[in-house]
């Protein structure tokens, strides 16, 4: 080996202590950055950080506390208490002698206690003792029964003592207190003025960084005592999914985002952001408080983590933030994380997790806007979602097309239904990313022929009732206006109203005239339900004339351009290649083929029709005969925001987010593009139309949609419906379904149409506020079948729908259960008059001129400008007359009925002394009495 | 270039040429365990790992925590082999010259204290092995992931490094022999090899000439066998099991068109144009006899070979035919992933009623 050393020895001894040396000091070293790894985390700089956050702030606060002193009244109570000094002083010997008793007094009540304990102990053993001798009827009992009464009776007095003692101490007490009085409310004084500020003294205290806050948080000793700590937060009522066992959901992310429940620190930067819905999430006041309802329970991600900030499954908003966060936080894509949190602007997806089945979540605001869009495009018609089964199709019926529009229109409407109305719903099936190849037209224009044999085959006979007589114009359109169609359409010719509406429950009214058959829309807009009675359209009772002046408008709406096209006739080859296709999946080629060769042209185009109807699931949205017993066509979307991001198929668009929002997004936008690059076959081409979303139509719906999760919440956790919001949502379903909200508002949501009121909002459809207390339930029913108008004055009316009793009654129930209103009102109830009430009454109807605007029945000689009086007694209820009369504003703020009482002053002090209870109280009884009793002027009593 | 390097390093390519160099290395193994080769050869090879390293793919595979000790095993690997086969060869040359091993040099019989000779420098290599395990562990942070989750594995399923061999073999028998005999018999035969090899020669000192049918014999396992296929299994299987050139993209969607035939499919069908027989032994008759011809026949027609005359007269009956048993089950694996590679053979024996697929 090496050169020759000490006999027996191989190396020099030396040169192995030297290295023996050096190498335990560099383990010295590497235990040392063992525990420093190990104690340097980032989240304790967060800490150190909201700690210094949290001095300077209550530094603020003292020197502003100190700014904003009152100083005289400080030096006010200083003087207070050197004069109380001095008095006392006079009374020191008093004092003193209090004092001296009051320590005599406690000496004697410790001992009195030490004797009563003993005392009381000894009575329990006895006691059990004698039950014992006795049950065993043991000789010693009778000596038992005597020592028992003995120390019984040692007990007693001595309680009696101690009682004694007790009240001798209150009274020296109250004596010494007495004699300090001066002495004490001075300090009282000077508390009640410097509390606050002592308050903040003492929690500036606690940031100070002393030896004591070095040495608890020291490297090796910081597992004792530490103050820079993880916190966190265990939710009983909200379980993780931990594979195989639910375990409460621990969230940490307070221990950096350290102010987050708190007011006022909303212009710190992250982490030590206020939260900024505090009054609906996180706040201790909030319906969210963090305490029960933690952090990822809304925003997702691995709230038990602290290690960094990627372990956390932060998820960016967009390219910019995740540039930057790699940037600053060396962050990566999560991996193996069934549910990264939410980027921020889709969080209100997760409300639906818990809040199930109901129609509107209050406060979702975005969520709610990704819904309706989800309904207004009737995502539910194709993809079954649980929940939203009760929803309507989204298309109208096909059931009698023939006699609606010609072949024509339909072929080039569904080749690309934009080209005639650029609001169309309808979705673009052709000319898309995947087949706008020569070929797969030739062949789309093939099917699209064959739909068309197919549904018109299918559609049946519809006679119009009446014949179409062209009327004025001007008229019409004004009519449309007025009587409330825009509601629900938009209108050609009112574009800046429609788009302020934006409504979306039935078609953008434009060319109509050249779409529809003249004596077809005569009779459709007189009485919808017979052409189709599972239209959602109601009679708006119009008299034949504005029916002509209507149609005559919308018959004037024309579009040239769509007319003029033609589309091409049925291509035999293209067809017979398809119906090819169709039969070799079953049958060889050889089969097919003389099978083909058997069918009629008739034949062919009435197969491939139906195929087709079939193959891009028109029947989904439209009621088609002969496809009612089929599956909507779309995959279920009920649990699409939990399905695994390994399922999703991304294929070869590498430009996509690898993310359950840019999957579903991107397809919301394009859904041909997954077909790039994957040379699929005409039969097998993504069939999803495209709905031309703009982009943040489609990022609301893809948060409506990560909101579909399977995630299990347990029952405490999620939002149980009362038994009145359940059957109020039942109502609201009905509301919604019919568009009922699109004219009124309810509870001050809703309304689009109110949009067009902006001037006079009493114009408008009347706003329901408390609608089930204002109304009573048995009225409403009748109301529903014989709409009448109750506002004569108003245009806009109430148009009648054909609800079935069952709707009326879930709609009376719905709305009497979202004010909690018992059903009945005792209308046989006589007026009981208090002595000269009603003549007060009566004056005070005269003096307020309740008839010049209720005029109806009072005064032929106005016009009313408010409803017939006459009808209150069956349709209100008397407490809500009441309640009205009081305060009209608080209920429905703007409106023109005059408040009587303001403030609780009368208008008219002469009567009844003056005093508005009284005053109302009459009033209403006068209503009462003075009403109809039937539901509609000219009935008969009912 | 990166396409032509992908290309070879499909086993069926790279297998061959490792072989080759394997060869080459024991054939001119005289020029390979000179200094003056490891030198250049170092030199030689720094080029080429540095363009390699510049890629990213390549890169991103290297610098995994779980490949780093993979990284270490090949350079100590190549680095303990060229230093084995330089000390052989050196004694030999000494040998061959009448001239006593290194190791039987006077200076080098003479005796040393065990303490402090060898204990205090065990302690050195202790500590020293314990610092660079810390060090090692702060740096690299274990490659802990997520809780496990039975629905969603992850992609591709690795076994840990040292198992990584094992993986591969995997993919060219079933388990129970892959996984099981295989391994036994690796674990058996190394405990067999004194009781086997009673060659006294080499006993004390470093010898190749002396042993080289056991040296060339064990390298063949441990380099060919052992060493490559983790190497394959650490860098070229990639999602899915798929094969990925060093510097491909791992893309879990790669599709491999690898469609296998079993060799009975391959006598009835194909050969003999004939329906499959109902009867399994009969199905399989012919791997069977394969199977056994190739277990019992081929050692005895070994006997007929002058070698094999020679090394049964040797060795004797017994550890002649366990040596032989050893080699013929270790010989297997590189006959089966040839065939796999050449014929896309699935099984020779395809018994799944049975779980026997050999």
């Amino acid at each position: 080996m090496s050169r020759k050393n000490e006999p027996g020895m191989a190396y020099d001894m030396n040169k192995l202590n030297k290295i023996f040396a050096f190498l335990s000091v560099a383990f010295l070293v590497t235990v040392i950055w063992v525990f420093l790894d190990d104690y340097i985390r980032p989240w304790k700089a967060y800490q150190l950080e909201a700690m210094q956050i949290r001095r300077e702030r209550l530094s603020q606060g003292i020197e502003q506390f100190d700014q904003n002193l009152d100083k005289e009244a400080l030096d006010e109570l200083n003087k207070k208490m050197e004069e109380a000094r001095l008095i006392i002083a006079a009374r020191q010997d008093d004092i003193e002698k209090e004092e001296r008793e009051l320590a005599r007094l406690a000496r004697d009540l410790k001992s009195q206690t030490l004797i009563n304990g003993t005392l009381s102990a000894k009575v329990a053993e006895v006691s059990f003792h004698y039950g014992i001798a006795t049950s065993k009827k043991k000789p010693t009992e009778q000596k038992l029964f005597e020592k028992l009464r003995d120390v019984k009776e040692k007990f007693a007095e001595s309680a009696d003592r101690m009682i004694a003692l007790q009240n001798a101490e209150a009274e020296v007490r109250g004596r010494h207190k007495e004699l300090n009085g001066e002495l004490l409310e001075a300090e009282r004084g000077l508390n009640e003025l410097l509390m606050s500020r002592e308050l903040m003294v003492l929690a500036k205290n606690k940031t100070n960084i002393d030896p004591i806050f070095a040495l608890r948080n020291a490297p090796f000793v910081d597992f004792l005592d530490p103050t820079l700590t993880v916190d966190q937060i265990v939710l009983e009522n909200i379980s993780d999914d931990r594979y195989f066992v639910q375990v409460p959901k621990v969230d940490r992310c307070i221990t950096c985002h350290t102010f987050i429940d708190q007011e006022g620190y909303d212009d710190l930067p992250n982490p030590h952001k206020s939260h900024p819905k505090l009054d609906l999430m996180v706040g201790v006041n909030s319906p969210h408080p963090m305490k029960s309802y933690g952090c990822t329970t809304c925003h997702g991600g691995e709230g038990h983590r602290v290690n960094d900030f990627t372990s956390i499954a932060h998820s960016p908003q967009n390219a910019e933030q995740k540039q930057e966060w790699i940037k600053k936080y060396n962050w990566h894509e999560p991996k193996y994380i069934l549910e990264p949190m939410l980027p921020l602007q889709y969080s209100e997806a997760s409300c639906v997790k818990c809040h199930q089945g109901v129609e509107y979540i209050p406060g979702a605001t975005v969520l709610t806007e990704g819904r309706n869009l989800m309904e207004k495009y009737g995502c539910y018609g194709c993809h079954k979602i649980e929940g939203w089964e009760h929803k309507r199709k989204p298309g109208p019926s096909l059931e009698r097309i023939s006699s609606k529009i010609t072949k024509d229109f339909f072929k080039s409407w569904v080749w690309d239904p934009k080209s005639f109305n650029r609001h169309a719903m309808m979705p673009a099936f052709f000319m898309q990313d995947n087949n706008s190849s020569e070929e797969y037209m030739e062949k789309n224009m093939a099917e699209v022929n064959a739909m068309a044999d197919y549904i018109w085959e299918k559609s049946k006979d519809y006679k119009p009732f009446m014949a179409y007589r062209p009327g004025n114009a001007e008229r019409g359109k004004q009519l449309i206006k007025d009587v409330g169609c825009m509601a629900c359409h938009g209108v050609e010719g009112y574009e800046t109203e429609s788009r302020k509406i934006s409504a979306d429950s039935g078609p953008y009214l434009t060319g109509t005239g050249s779409k529809v058959d003249a004596d077809w829309l005569v009779s459709w807009l007189k009485k919808p339900d017979h052409y189709d009675p599972s239209s959602i359209m109601p009679s708006f009772r119009l008299t034949d004339q504005e029916v002509q002046d209507m149609a005559t408008y919308l018959m004037s709406l024309r579009n040239p351009t769509f007319e003029r096209l033609k589309f091409e006739p049925m291509n035999p080859e293209a067809r017979d290649d398809i119906l090819l296709g169709y039969y070799t999946a079953f049958d060889p080629i050889e089969v097919a083929q003389a099978k083909l060769d058997k069918m009629s042209d008739r034949e062919k185009n009435l197969d491939l029709g139906f195929r087709s109807v079939g193959k891009y699931g028109c029947y989904s949205c439209h009621n088609i005969d002969g496809f009612s017993d089929r599956a909507p066509i779309g995959p279920e979307l009920t649990n699409v925001g939990s399905k695994p991001l390994t399922q999703f198929g991304f294929n070869f668009q590498s430009d996509v987010e690898k993310t359950r929002d840019g999957w579903i997004k991107a397809h919301l936008i394009n859904p041909a593009r997954w077909d790039r690059g994957t040379d699929a076959r005409f039969q097998g081409i993504t069939r999803m139309p495209n709905f031309s979303l703009t982009n943040r139509e489609a990022e609301l719906m893809t948060i409506a949609l990560l909101g579909q999760v399977a995630y299990y919440v347990p029952p405490t956790g999620v939002r149980q419906l009362d038994a009145h919001e359940i059957i109020a949502n039942e109502g609201m379903k009905l509301l919604n379904k019919y568009g009922c909200v699109n004219c009124h508002q309810v509870d001050g949501q809703h309304g689009k149409i109110l949009a067009n009121y902006e001037d006079d909002i009493n114009e408008g459809p009347p706003r329901l506020v408390g609608q089930g207390h204002r109304q009573q339930a048995d009225w409403f029913h009748y109301f529903l079948e014989n709409v009448h108008p109750i506002r004569p004055w108003l245009k806009v009316r109430m148009p009648s729908y054909n609800f079935t009793n069952e709707e009326r009654n879930t709609l009376a129930e719905g709305f009497q259960a979202m004010s909690k209103q018992q059903t009945f009102v005792d209308n046989l109830q006589v007026v009981k008059w208090e002595p000269g009430e009603r003549e007060a009454a009566k004056a005070l109807f005269d003096s307020y001129a309740c008839a010049s605007c209720h005029s109806a029945g009072y005064d032929k000689s106005i016009e009313p400008s408010a409803p017939n009086l006459a009808l209150s007694k069956r349709r209100l209820r008397p407490t809500w007359i009441k309640k009205w009369l009081e305060d009209p504003q608080a209920i429905m703020p703007g409106t023109l009925m005059p408040s009587f009482w303001e403030g609780g002053e009368s208008m008219d002090s002469t009567i009844l002394g003056g005093d508005p209870v009284k005053q109302i109280d009459a009033l209403t009884k006068y209503i009462l009495e003075s009403g109809n009793n039937n539901f509609e002027p000219g009935l008969k009593k009912n | 270039m990166r396409e032509f390097v992908n290309y070879l390093a499909d086993p069926i390519r790279s297998f061959p040429i490792f072989l080759v160099f394997f060869y080459l290395m024991i054939r001119y193994v005289k020029v390979v365990a000179t200094k003056k080769f490891a030198v250049i050869g170092t030199l030689i090879s720094l080029p080429p790992i540095a363009w390699a390293l510049a890629d990213k793919n390549f890169f991103k595979i290297v610098i995994r925590p779980d490949n780093l000790p993979i990284n270490f095993l090949i350079i100590t690997v190549v680095f303990f082999t060229w230093f084995s086969l330089y000390k052989g060869v050196r004694n030999d040359g000494r040998l061959a010259a009448g001239e006593v091993p290194i190791e039987a040099l006077p200076e080098n019989r003479e005796k040393v204290w065990t303490w402090p000779n060898l204990v205090y420098t065990e302690l050195f290599c202790m500590i020293a092995m314990t610092i660079f395990l810390v060090v090692w562990a702060i740096y690299f942070k274990a490659p802990l992931e997520e809780p496990a989750n039975p629905t969603w594995a992850p992609n591709p399923a690795k076994a840990p490094w040292y198992f990584l061999g094992l993986q591969e073999m995997l993919v060219y028998f079933d388990p129970w022999y892959a996984g099981v005999i295989l391994p036994g018999l690796i674990v058996a035969g190394l405990i067999a090899i004194p009781y086997i090899d009673t060659n006294p020669k080499g006993n004390g000192y470093f010898c190749y000439e002396d042993r080289k049918m056991a040296i060339n014999l064990f390298l063949f396992g441990w380099l060919a066998l052992w060493v490559y296929l983790i190497i394959v299994g650490t860098f070229l299987r990639g999602p899915n099991w798929t094969f990925y050139g060093p510097f491909e993209y791992w893309d879990y969607k790669k599709v491999v068109a690898e469609y296998n035939v079993n060799l009975s499919e391959f006598f009835w069908i194909i050969g003999l144009n004939q329906p499959l027989p109902s009867n399994m032994i009969l199905r399989e008759i012919v791997g069977i006899v394969i199977s056994l011809g190739y277990f019992f026949i081929l050692p005895l027609a070994s006997l007929k070979t002058k070698y094999g005359a020679k090394l049964f007269k040797d060795m004797g009956t017994i550890r002649y035919f366990i040596l032989i048993f050893l080699a013929v089950a270790m010989a297997s694996l590189p006959i089966k992933m040839a065939l796999r590679w050449l014929f896309s053979l699935k099984y020779i024996v395809a018994l799944p009623e049975l779980e026997l697929n050999f």
